[in-house]
């Protein structure tokens, strides 16, 4: 330890493609690292990233992985048994029975997660009410144990009806399972989600199982690996959750579910943070790379969650009526909808003689034809350098060479030629298509909310987030965009600013006429002690909590609710519930253009959420520690379709982008991103390096 | 290629218009109260041009899809020249515009500067209850449409914005459970509020006179792309008859006959020779009949086509008058949907010869309903009450065998995309207590691409007396294999299997007391080649997922399984498969 006694906060973000590396002082400064991912063992690519910046004295380290999200998309999760009452051991396979692609009669189930044959049923069941209908037979449970222990098992789910009601007969189960094998990794659906709806319930519980294992090992290596590498004997180690708050790699091994959308989330934490700091309270999130496209929603300062998505269902369309694409996984997630629109994706003509960008993706490899790394499709990226978009001769600062011609041909041979349109309008036309792809996911969070995104600025950032950014605003008719410092290592930050996260959910079932206020103040208050209880076992100091309270609302009879948020809120009021039922009314009438004035109002749900702020250091505003383009930057002609044709484009660097606005076209180059400001623009930097775009 | 569109403002649209009627849908789902609606989504949203033409529609319901068109053109027919901004129409008329009486079609004219409306938005729901003599309407015992239920013609909702409260008052005293159908029909509201806000930005955005430009664009682009496919089938003519058991009162088979001719880029389905309209509620409308052809045409196409009206244009559809696939008034109709279903598999019947590497073996050929409906006696303010309750769903199944593929084990109908009702909101929400939901082994017929299984499902009643009626079929007509695959198992209605196990029709209505057990086994679905040629691999991994019994492998498909190692007795198979036709491997 002979380097400087100050202390560092690491922020490690691994993606498909590369591993970002972001290293944060006491002080403010910062050192960030890019290296490719090491699939086989990922721990090897950190390292190789990290050793350049040793030695240095790291408090503590926070991850963003995909490890979760592959393990299922790649079907390598534990072997895992579930047991069930009898006669629903195919509750798991049939599911809700819904397809994703109407009218594709090749269509193929997802494969269930644990086999039929390792689905076995126990006699027992509880009724609707939590009342015991019959009770758990004993002997036979031991019987389908020691027959789920035969077939070598690596994890165990359980998942009996009604157990959200009544969990009796659940545990009953595992102390059984613990005396007959108490190394077993077990998980009850009454402990992962005590929620109705056997289906969802059952899916979440298993993926939690087939989880568990791959997950707590992979922790277990990263861990030892980092205390080896950093030469710090304890080292805390927190995990980016798909809620967007982090839970230590401990409690991350036990609930991986919490941990699947743990990369994505973090673009959307760093957004919220820079929304707090450049008071901006809403903002639609646009996070961009070379496969896909993630829009977010950031309202009065709060990032919107969604109850349930699903997982392993491959790119959703950013429609919430596909259902039956992949397994469905309950638990709070930051509302993140993906759209299959990356730098990569692939441009085709179809039979009716339309144009499609994507969903299918060249990926990294063999990547746009312009790579020349073998790619012979034309892809978004290779038209956005025939557009003049792109600098023609190399991506990355110098670090990844571009062959422009090759762009032109096959866009002109595969695209333009069968259409009949000449190049550039074809490759503007592409441009556009793939906006409007990227469109459906922002309107999968803000329209289908409710949300008219022309009341929110536009955050975009990834490494292709801000080429399409201004496009995306303008279709949408938004009227301002923010893009980050080092776009394309933004989520990493994201680590950094996240808060220790504790998420809660009571089932609050009663009419909210018969809720009492001291009642419902009382198992609030039981919530926030059993919460500061299990964030003391994962060894956290509980320093300055931030309680946020909500209740969620319904009209009897309906399946979704809608979430209040109790902060804010007069709790000793009288007549509070009557405030809620007014508010829910406008809040439904806000969402679906009525509500039922006569019609009785229920409570299903108290949710409450208490963050432990972490140390967050400002970062120095004039970090410039990420390298610029190399080569002198010149003017480049660049194409703006029909209208306004062929123009001259100068092309700054940031720095030289300064505090008044410039008009457009401009284009500002950087290591990791290019952004794109069209005529009609203009461009200014802000205070804390943003540059921010607006509609002349 | 010529191109009389500008191709990537026609995408931008087509994406704008998918968005929107997904949202409308959603609008609905989330407000909706019945299970019906939020769990089944028994429901269409679609958008409208001028003209009433079909430009968009959810992911929804493709059955409800070719009755939209019939829906709009009565609404026009009737108020055409005096609509106003601010009106809904409604309907559920089986022979105005309707398809049978739980489904209310509401629609709302969008007016931007113009006198005539720019465009509509429709929404479909099925109600979970509509009065009539058997709870949820759908019991095919009526023999005429007076005693479905209540009958609502083609009337103003909301005239000029004002709401007639009338026919809102009219709706609650008839039904059984007033409170649930109007918080359904509010859901609707919702889906039209949430279609008009989005085709009023699409207006403003693009203009009337270019987005009305690109509706018919849009239209002759999937009529293009819906040529192209038919014209790739080969020239010919293609028959093929499938069968109901009965209609609920009348023992008879019942015959679907099709005959589809494929000459150049267009396709004809001539349903001559189909059973004469039959008494019991059964008989499906004309739009019902056309909407199914469609369907099934569409799912040959491979490319995507758009969900419009364009892509009906190259299909027609022959369906004589007084038949059961064209009604004349007053047939009752409350249980069509499982003749379209019919329809479908004599229409995929038909084309598997004109196309059989794309069509794949009967699916289990029509969704069994099941409805429970009574009264609980309860205790309020000191008085006693009977509250109403009804429960309907709609049980699928299983698809047939492929042509490279096994049939899927579960999975919604081709024709019809509802969710199944999870078992524990049932049980929170009604007098019922679900006892057992899965597959049954051997029930898929066997192929070298084997069909799917069936479920079965077992409902205890809690309550103390329920009027139970089914809508099954399938019991002696079994889902068809095709090219040497057999066909899937029966299905059967049993009543307390768990004591004197009384076999049921196949369309009962009666009346069940506490503790009575009703289990429902769909059918299976059909296999697809010969069985003896299927991979012995995949037998033995049937096998071993207990969806086939060792047994049922020996019979059905000629392979061995050894009891001691869970492996393929190779040289017993080998001697089984012998001179079955199958290539050795």
């Amino acid at each position: 330890m002979n380097s400087t006694q100050e202390t560092h906060r690491l922020g490690i973000d691994i993606g498909g493609t590369f591993t970002d590396i972001v290293l944060i002082g006491s002080d403010g400064t910062v050192t960030t690292q890019k290296v490719p991912s090491t699939p086989d063992n990922y721990a090897r690519g950190i390292v190789s990233g990290l050793e350049p910046l040793l030695p240095r004295q790291i408090a503590e380290v926070m991850h963003g992985t995909t490890v979760a999200t592959n393990t299922i998309l790649e079907r390598k999760g534990a072997l895992t048994g579930l047991i069930t009452t009898e006669g629903f051991r195919d509750v798991l396979e049939i599911g809700r029975l819904r397809y994703p692609r109407l009218y594709d009669l090749t269509w193929e189930k997802p494969p269930p997660l644990v086999p039929r044959r390792l689905r076995r049923e126990v006699p027992e069941r509880i009724g609707a009410n939590g009342e015991v209908v019959r009770p758990l037979d004993v002997e036979a449970a031991r019987k389908v144990i020691r027959w789920l222990l035969a077939q070598e098992i690596q994890s165990l789910a359980i998942c009996l009806i009604n157990a959200y009601a009544n969990p009796a007969h659940e545990r009953q189960l595992s102390e059984l399972v613990r005396e007959l094998a108490p190394k077993l990794p077990v998980s009850l659906s009454c402990d992962v989600l005590p929620e109705i709806k056997e289906y969802e319930r059952t899916s979440t519980t298993v993926i939690n199982a087939t989880l568990q294992p791959i997950v707590s090992q992979y922790l277990r290596t990263l861990s030892e690996k980092l205390v080896d590498t950093l030469d710090s004997p304890r080292l805390p180690l927190y995990i980016m959750q798909s809620n967007g708050g982090v839970m230590s790699a401990a409690a991350a091994a036990d609930r991986p579910i919490h941990i699947i959308e743990s990369g994505p989330a973090a673009g959307v934490i760093a957004s919220l943070t820079l929304a707090d700091r450049t008071g901006i309270p809403n903002v639609l999130t646009l996070d961009m790379g070379g496969t896909t496209a993630k829009a977010s929603l950031i309202e009065d300062g709060r990032v919107m969650r969604s109850p349930e998505y699903q997982v392993g269902g491959g790119v959703t369309a950013g429609t919430r009526l596909s259902r039956g694409g992949g397994y469905p996984l309950r638990v709070p997630a930051i509302d993140i909808a993906e759209v299959g629109a990356g730098g990569g994706s692939i441009v085709r003509v179809d039979k009716g003689g339309a144009l499609r960008v994507g969903p299918q993706s060249a990926g990294a490899a063999p990547g746009p034809a312009c790579y020349a790394l073998g790619g012979e499709e034309p892809t978004l990226t290779d038209a956005n350098l025939v557009l003049g978009y792109l600098n023609p001769n190399y991506l990355a600062g110098g670090t990844l060479p571009l062959n422009a011609d090759k762009a032109h041909q096959v866009l002109h041979d595969k695209i333009a030629a069968p259409i009949n349109l000449n190049l550039p309008d074809a490759a503007h036309g592409i441009h556009r298509i793939a906006v409007a792809n990227m469109a459906r996911a922002a309107r999968a969070v803000s329209l289908e909310r409710g949300r008219d995104p022309r009341e929110f600025v536009l955050f975009a950032f990834g490494g292709d987030g801000p080429l399409h950014a201004t496009e995306l605003a303008q279709s949408l008719g938004m009227k301002r965009i923010l893009i980050p410092p080092s776009p394309g290592l933004f989520s990493a930050f994201g680590l950094l600013f996240a808060d220790i996260a504790h998420h809660s959910l009571q089932t609050y079932k009663r009419s909210l006429t018969e809720t009492n206020v001291d009642d419902l103040t009382e198992v609030l208050h039981r919530m926030e002690v059993a919460a500061q209880a299990e964030l003391a076992g994962e060894g956290r100091r509980y320093v300055n909590p931030v309680l946020q309270r909500a209740v969620d609302l319904r009209y009897v009879g309906q399946s979704s609710e809608l979430t209040l948020s109790l902060d804010n809120v007069d709790m000793s009021d009288a007549a509070l519930s009557r405030r809620l039922g007014e508010r829910f009314a406008a809040e439904h009438e806000r969402t679906y253009g009525h509500s039922a004035p006569d019609d009785p109002i229920e409570v299903v749900n108290l949710r409450l959420t208490v963050l432990i702020p972490t140390s967050k250091s400002e970062i120095s505003n004039s970090q410039d520690s990420v390298p610029i383009a190399q080569a002198p930057l010149q003017n480049r002609r660049c194409y703006f379709g029909a209208e306004a044709g062929w123009l001259d484009v100068p092309i700054l660097s940031r720095n030289a982008l300064g505090g008044k606005p410039q008009k457009g076209p401009l284009i500002v180059e950087e290591y990791d991103t290019t952004i794109l400001v069209p005529p009609h623009y203009t461009a200014a930097r802000d205070e804390w390096g943003n540059v921010v775009i607006e509609t002349r | 290629m010529t191109n009389r569109f500008d191709p990537i403002t026609l995408e931008l649209i087509k994406n704008a218009l998918d968005a929107l009627v997904d949202e409308m849908a959603l609008a609905l789902v989330r407000t909706a109260y019945s299970s019906n609606l939020k769990n089944s989504m028994d429901l269409s949203a679609a958008v409208c041009d001028a003209n009433g033409q079909l430009i968009a529609q959810g992911l929804t319901l493709p059955l409800h899809l070719g009755s939209v068109p019939e829906f709009t053109r009565a609404v026009i027919a009737k108020f055409g020249g005096e609509m106003r901004e601010g009106d809904i129409y409604i309907t559920n008329d089986p022979y105005e515009g309707g398809s049978h009486l739980p489904d209310m079609y509401l629609c709302k004219p969008i007016f931007l500067d113009e006198e005539s409306p720019a465009g509509f938005v429709v929404c479909i729901a099925h109600h979970t209850d509509i009065g009539g003599k058997t709870p949820g309407g759908n019991g095919c015992d009526a023999t005429e449409l007076y005693q479905e239920g209540l009958c609502i013609p083609l009337l103003k909702l909301y005239d000029a914005g004002v709401v007639n409260q009338t026919i809102f008052d009219f709706i609650a005293r008839n039904v059984r459970i007033p409170r649930q159908v109007l918080g359904d029909l509010r859901a609707e509201l919702a889906c039209l509020h949430v279609g008009e806000q989005g085709v009023r930005g699409l207006f403003g955005k693009y203009g009337v006179q270019q987005l009305s430009v690109y509706f018919t664009e849009l239209l002759n682009y999937a009529e293009r792309l819906a040529r192209a496919e038919i014209a790739a089938m080969p020239d010919g003519v293609y028959a093929f008859t499938d069968y109901l058991d009965d209609d609920g009162i009348d023992p008879d088979a019942i015959p679907i006959v099709v005959t589809i001719t494929v000459r150049g880029d267009h396709l004809t389905a001539d349903f001559t020779g189909s059973s004469a309209q039959v008494r019991g509620g059964i008989n499906c409308p004309l739009s019902f009949t056309q909407s199914t052809t469609y369907a099934c045409v569409r799912c040959l196409m491979g490319a995507d086509v758009p969900n419009n009206g364009g892509y009906f244009r190259p299909i027609t559809v022959i369906a004589p008058e007084g038949t059961i696939v064209n009604p004349l008034p007053p047939g009752p109709v409350a249980a069509r949907g499982l003749t379209g279903f019919r329809i479908a598999n004599a229409v995929f019947g038909a084309l598997a010869q004109a196309v059989p590497d794309r069509v794949p073996a009967c699916e289990i050929g029509g969704d069994t309903g099941v409805s429970i409906g009574g009264y609980e006696r309860i205790v309020q303010d000191g008085k006693t009450q009977l509250r109403g309750f009804v429960f309907l769903e709609f049980l699928y199944g299983s698809w047939g065998g492929r042509p490279t593929q096994d049939g899927i084990d579960g999975v919604a109908s081709a024709v019809v995309n509802f969710s199944n009702n999870p078992v524990e909101v049932l049980e929170a929400e009604l007098p019922l207590r679900i006892e057992r939901y899965g597959y049954l082994a051997d029930t898929g017929g066997a192929g070298m691409h084997r069909g799917g299984l069936s479920l079965v499902r077992d409902f205890r009643l809690l309550a103390e007396e329920a009027t139970l009626q089914i809508r099954a079929d399938r019991t002696k007509y079994m889902p068809y294999g095709l090219h040497g695959g057999k066909a899937g198992a029966p299905s059967r209605n049993i009543l307390n299997p768990d004591r004197e196990a009384r076999e049921l029709p196949p369309k009962p209505t009666l009346t069940i007391q506490r503790g009575d057990l009703f289990r429902h086994i769909a059918a299976g679905a059909g296999g697809w080649g010969n069985p003896f040629a299927r991979d012995a691999e995949a037998v033995l991994a049937d096998v071993l997922e207990e969806k086939v019994t060792p047994a049922h492998a020996r019979d059905a498909y000629g392979v061995v399984i050894d009891a001691q190692t869970w492996g393929i007795d190779t040289a017993a198979t080998q001697r089984l498969r012998e001179g079955k036709g199958i290539p050795t491997k």
